[in-house]
């Protein structure tokens, strides 16, 4: 844990503690379960797995909107995040809007699709709210400037990729569990892409990061040296980075069908394992700069 | 009209009578401060430097935090008090991860100054002027009650002591100023002029109303 004395803080890179301490590790598990669940809803609904749409639904509307009304200090009045003019400038309400719709959206499609009715103009209305869901977590972080490691426009895109490589995964899973081979191999598909896109941006992010400030430098630090870089290297890199690799690498030589698949959803597993460990990183490594400027002592 | 201050940090002693003086004012319960001084040191003896900043809110005219509150609880008034209603703040602590200055509280529990001991006579008095809603955020409101009330009995804040913030009154070493920071014949607004002084963190571009000056 970064440890901050009293007398240091503010005055020397003072990490945030509200979204990651105590009552705030239920945020991390919010936004974790909300874009997975979102991320699952439009992967499978590309598919038109009816299963994995509605275990995607309730892994955000359950467990997502669960723990975002747990974190919440006076949970009674969330529907004052919703119903009031926030949403013109606060990425927060504008959440709580999209996250909405695509319950409400994606609810009412599920029930037709049980009923063997599919409205196409109401599944492109759930995907785009559920899309929005995805990416809004990293646009509500992105605004807060005073925490370099947060304010880069990659932080979006690096969630908006985790949320729907995450999603995938566990369609796949799903859809091979329910002997649907050919559905696992379009999934599988998209595993690559995204796979491919999230070991790129890992990188690419934290240099960028790195390079921005010397706050941003110092949240890296934090990451890939300090106390942390345990769960760097072995959550995110390992579980999160290498072994889904083997896995996807292995399908692309061998065949889905033949890969074993205990090996699939230990890579599955670990490739979630490794997406919550980056978001955990995020959160906790994330550090405000000094307050008072050097140059400015009086 | 802009309410700002100028705060002198060659004046200041660093006796942490605004930090007192501002609990005091709002009957503020354990652990939440509106108003903090951040210590350091430079250098290493027989060199070393102690350096003292006073900080509270900057009642920024580009303000992070109300932007960011989803439920508009946090609201800057058309004289740049920035401030929070307690009856809207859901408690996400937005505003608090926004505010690149950190000098809001989130007020998570109810504690005694005294554990185990009950409430002293002055916190009970402070629970009925200023009962804080535990789960919400509170913050440094420039002493609007003051201000407010103040000005409707025909006084003028910044130079009348019944309309003027707490921790600039009490200031033994008279190191801060409050006034209209629009006003061009304010005496804060003259001095920042005289003395060039310095925001907190420009580059965020949240145009604080605190100033300080530095030698």
């Amino acid at each position: 844990m970064i440890q901050t004395r009293p007398y240091e803080f503010m005055v020397s890179y003072t990490p945030q503690t509200q979204w990651i301490e105590k009552g705030g590790i239920k945020l991390w598990l919010a936004f974790f379960f909300i874009e997975l669940g979102a991320g699952m809803f439009f992967v499978a609904s590309l598919l038109d797995n009816l299963w994995a749409m509605s275990i995607g639904w309730l892994l955000c509307a359950v467990l997502g909107g669960g723990f975002h009304l747990l974190y919440l200090g006076k949970p009674l009045r969330f529907w004052r995040m919703a119903f009031s003019s926030g949403w013109k400038t606060s990425w927060i309400s504008r959440g709580i809007i999209f996250v909405s719709l695509f319950l409400g959206l994606g609810f009412i499609h599920i029930l037709l699709m049980q009923s063997g009715i599919r409205s196409t103009g109401l599944i492109v209305a759930a995907d785009i709210f559920a899309f929005l869901t995805v990416i809004y977590g990293g646009f509500a972080m992105n605004y807060v400037n005073g925490i370099p490691l947060w304010n880069t426009a990659l932080l979006p895109i690096l969630y908006v990729v985790s949320g729907l490589w995450g999603g995938a995964e566990v369609t796949l899973g799903i859809s091979l569990g329910s002997g649907g081979i050919v559905a696992g191999k379009a999934v599988e598909e998209w595993i690559r892409i995204l796979l491919i896109g999230y070991l790129l941006l890992v990188p690419v992010y934290l240099m960028s990061v790195r390079y921005t400030s010397s706050t941003g430098q110092v949240s890296v630090k934090y990451m890939l040296q300090g106390q942390w870089s345990v769960l760097f290297w072995v959550g995110v890199v390992v579980l999160g980075m290498i072994i889904p690799a083997v896995a996807v690498i292995n399908s692309i030589v061998t065949d889905i069908e033949t890969i074993s698949m205990t090996f699939l959803y230990s890579a599955i597993l670990s490739g979630l394992i490794g997406d919550l460990a980056m978001r955990y990183l995020i959160l906790r490594c994330g550090v405000y700069g000094p307050l008072i400027p050097s140059s400015t002592y009086a | 009209m802009r309410w700002g201050m100028l705060i002198n940090l060659v004046k200041c002693v660093g006796c942490y009578s605004c930090v007192v003086k501002c609990e005091q004012e709002h009957f503020l319960p354990p652990d939440v401060l509106f108003s903090r001084l951040l210590i350091s040191e430079t250098g290493e003896y027989p060199r070393a430097l102690k350096h003292v900043y006073p900080v509270l809110c900057n009642h920024c005219k580009e303000a992070k935090c109300v932007d960011a509150c989803p439920t508009r609880a946090t609201q800057k008034r058309d004289d740049g008090i920035v401030w929070v209603d307690a009856n809207r703040c859901v408690g996400c602590r937005y505003c608090i991860m926004a505010c690149p200055y950190q000098v809001r509280t989130y007020y998570d529990e109810e504690k005694e100054y005294y554990p185990g001991q009950g409430l002293t006579e002055f916190e009970k008095l402070g629970k009925k002027l200023h009962p804080y809603q535990t789960g919400t955020v509170v913050k440094c409101n420039f002493c609007m009650d003051r201000v407010d009330s103040g000005i409707k009995r025909g006084l003028k804040p910044g130079i009348d002591r019944d309309a003027t913030p707490a921790c600039v009154i009490t200031c033994p070493a008279k190191a801060r100023y409050f006034g209209d920071l629009d006003d061009p014949d304010s005496e804060i607004s003259m001095l920042t002029r005289k003395w060039r002084p310095v925001q907190l963190h420009p580059e965020h571009g949240t145009e604080p109303s605190v100033f300080y000056v530095i030698g």
